[in-house]
């Protein structure tokens, strides 16, 4: 078996925040076979004793519970990397040390380097002095102010290997430490760590863990801070030069140019009003996302290299309940298309979505969102009032309120999966929100679902154009009795 | 050990949960209807579609030029890629029971479409090609969103475009990995929530219930009805729901306590209910 290449999966892992000591243990979450839409259970999986002074993985366990704090913190959710070995042009096996022998490598022929960042100072004060950056390991001086910069002609940005940044194959924890020009001296905000899995003959296969940050709130001062906690029981530590940079004490811009490149939704800031504008308080936080390299190292050369996407985020807290339209869903329209394949349509996946629409609704006050007037639904944080709001149109209720409340919600979710898997859905696709119709504010056109939602374009929200086409697909085969 | 995976299947590779990964560490558990998100602002994904230009992550207007001799497009909006249009019309009453009619409230009576699904046919059709794409934008800056009138063709100025690999493409074809020569390390959170708590009081984020509860430990009280809590409050012994109004911020954890105290404050919902922790 000969390496032809490497790749790292998943393509895309979540770190969700937490500052436990340990983190998250694996669990499944598995369907009720016996309620069409009854919630899903958690049952508690295989999950790796990983030594963090060693690098390796000593022994698996199956928990007894599913247990998401630790006292009163929040476990993180530090997902492991996997590398993977393309064998044939068709076929990728997991790279583990026997792999790696056969090719006459060893571990320490696979390198790493990370490179994760917070820009959302950035984003807002467009000055790339915010930008918070962190590398494992970590370049040169000039190399990092190259990359702060954003030179694209002189980044090597697609060039894992380059020889310009430095690389590990050690087994330690690296800290991923972000660090800012206008960051006081000797401050970084810590954006999480990553260790190589020192493989063994028991855990043979070559992997990363992502471990994220605690999920702490850093803050900004004029003065240069003194050792300690800060006086704000916010934050964590204070990081920013206030005198430095714009962020503390910064406002949107109100030209006709800045207003049209603030972000959607615009003054989403800790801040505080003064004379009427949205003040920073110079707040920010240890969420990151970036990118992990593997370059594997061979007597001929090194093998192209191979990445991966990491990000931090919030914890998932409603574990047993999944989006309805997720982040994989676009990046599977945008990999394979609009159009599903026959051989992959199945009942079972038109199943997930109407299920994960319900556990959205399930969670959420649909008499409030509905606009209900007996339960103050047209002053709320609600599409009936952003209607109104953005574009003038009249306030009222979307749907008849008598018909909203989440009991009758759960009966009609029920039989759109019960009628949809039995074949006598074909009108269910037409009450189906398409993506040209956001702009639809008729009273029909708000009763289409996904109901009550925003979408990314801030109006309803619809399903990728992907996942439409699986639903009508079900629906038709199940017509034309296939 | 995992099973092998055909290395041309993308769609078990993005789905590929790593042994030991939770469930929530995949893509699917990520929201998507980003405004602005919760794990990423996915939006990010489309600004540099297009070679050369930078697009708005949300909004139809070309924010700069990476390459300068697009220099002449920033400030100018993308009214149409191909036949595509990129802005959609607004439409509806201003009375309840009135005609439905231009709703011109935001201004011009138009929304950008989100670049996910507008552009998701440019995609599949010259994805992997070499041909330029007919880009046809305002001929003049137009920093404020631009109503139906002013995108005749008339207005319009037609610039033929490459796109650029959303997905890393090997020497064996394309992976199912953003390429990071379109999204450099920050920009898919760049735009969300500063610090991110701010998001759990300050947005509608009802819209992301499966992820950030909104009603919980719901029971019902007779046929058709029932109540619960908003997950925000602080009082969940006695079920009722408290709005998220003026009148009411004492009731509900508030920016303050989120921040400095988020970890044992926010409970993590199981079946709809407080879990046990």
């Amino acid at each position: 078996m000969t390496i032809r290449g490497i790749r790292i999966l998943p393509p895309l892992a979540i770190g969700r925040l937490g500052a436990a000591a340990t983190p998250m243990d694996n669990y499944e979450v598995v369907k009720d076979q016996r309620k069409p839409l009854g919630y899903r259970h958690l049952r508690p999986a295989e999950t790796f004793d990983v030594d963090i002074s060693s690098g390796r993985i000593l022994s698996t366990f199956t928990p007894s519970w599913v247990q998401f704090k630790d006292g009163p913190k929040v476990r993180p959710i530090a997902p492991f990397l996997e590398v993977w070995a393309v064998v044939s042009r068709d076929r990728m096996e997991p790279l583990t040390l026997d792999v790696l022998e056969r090719s006459g490598l060893t571990p320490a022929d696979l390198r790493w380097r990370v490179h994760v960042a917070n820009h959302k100072v950035f984003r807002r004060t467009g000055d790339w002095h915010d930008k918070v950056e962190a590398f494992a390991p970590e370049p040169e001086p000039d190399l990092r102010l190259e990359v702060l910069r954003g030179k694209p002609k002189s980044i090597p940005r697609n060039k894992g290997s380059d020889p310009t940044f430095p690389t590990f194959s050690d087994h330690k924890v690296h800290q991923l430490l972000g660090r800012s020009p206008n960051f006081w001296a000797g401050r970084s905000i810590r954006l999480g760590s990553v260790q190589y899995i020192d493989p063994t003959k028991e855990f043979p296969q070559i992997r990363l863990r992502f471990t994220p940050a605690g999920g702490y709130v850093y803050g900004s001062s004029w003065e240069k801070p003194p050792p300690g906690r800060p006086d704000d029981p916010n934050l964590h530590e204070i990081v920013y030069r206030g005198r430095r940079g714009g962020w503390l004490g910064y406002t949107e811009p109100s030209s006709v140019e800045g207003v049209a490149k603030l972000t959607a939704p615009s003054t989403i800031y800790a801040g505080e009003s003064i004379d009427g504008n949205a003040t920073s308080k110079g707040y920010l936080d240890d969420e990151c996302d970036g990118i992990v390299y593997a370059v594997l190292n061979s007597p001929s050369g090194p093998f192209p290299p191979a990445y991966a996407r990491i990000g931090a985020g919030p914890p998932a807290y409603a574990p047993d309940s999944f989006p309805v339209r997720t982040v994989a869903d676009e990046l599977e329209q945008a990999l394979l298309g609009t159009s599903v394949g026959i051989d992959q349509v199945s009942a079972e996946s038109a199943e997930e979505i109407i299920r994960r629409a319900f556990e959205t609704i399930r969670l959420m006050n649909t008499e409030l969102m509905n606009g209900n007037p007996a339960v103050g639904g047209l002053a709320a944080n609600n599409m009936v009032v952003q209607d109104n709001r953005d574009t003038g149109r009249a306030s009222e209720p979307i749907m008849d309120p008598s018909l909203v409340n989440n009991s009758s919600l759960a009966h009609l979710h029920e039989a759109i999966l019960a009628s949809l898997l039995s074949g006598t859905a074909p009108w269910f696709t037409g009450v189906l929100r398409r993506y040209d119709q956001i702009g639809d504010l008729s009273d029909r056109g708000r009763r289409k679902m996904p109901a009550f939602m925003r979408g990314a374009d801030g109006r309803y929200m619809t399903l990728t154009r992907r996942q439409i086409d699986l639903i009508e697909k079900v629906a038709s085969r199940n017509l034309n009795g296939s | 050990m995992s099973e092998p995976i055909k290395a041309r299947n993308l769609s078990a590779q993005l789905h590929y949960r790593a042994a030991g990964n939770p469930p929530t560490t995949l893509a699917s558990s990520a929201i998507s209807n980003c405004f602005p998100g919760l794990e990423f602002d996915l939006r990010n994904l489309w600004r540099r579609l297009f070679q050369g230009i930078l697009l708005h992550e949300a909004d139809n207007l070309v924010v700069a030029a990476e390459d300068p001799g697009f220099r002449k497009l920033v400030g100018h909006r993308l009214i149409f890629v191909e036949e595509c249009p990129m802005f959609i019309e607004l439409r509806g009453p201003t009375k309840p029971g009135g005609a439905d009619v231009l709703l011109t409230g935001s201004g011009n009576g138009v929304a950008a479409l989100e670049w996910s699904n507008a552009m998701a046919s440019v995609l599949e059709r010259f994805k992997g090609t070499k041909d330029k794409v007919r880009c046809r934008f305002t001929k003049n800056p137009a920093w404020n969103p631009i109503g139906p009138m002013e995108s005749s063709s008339a207005q319009l100025m037609t610039v033929r475009m490459h796109l650029n690999n959303l997905f890393y493409t090997g020497p064996d074809g394309e992976q199912a990995v953003i390429n990071d020569t379109v999204v450099l390390p920050g920009e898919l959170t760049q735009s969300l929530c500063s610090p991110w708590q701010n998001d759990y009081r300050e947005c509608a984020c009802y819209y992301w219930a499966a992820s950030r509860p909104d009603f919980v430990n719901v029971e019902q009280t007779g046929p058709g009805k029932g109540t619960g809590n908003n997950w925000l409050a602080k009082d969940v012994e006695h079920k009722e729901y408290v709005v998220d109004s003026a009148v009411n911020q004492s009731k509900l954890w508030t920016y303050d306590e989120l921040f400095r105290d988020w970890q044992r404050r926010l409970s993590f919902i199981v079946g709809g209910r407080d879990a046990e922790e």
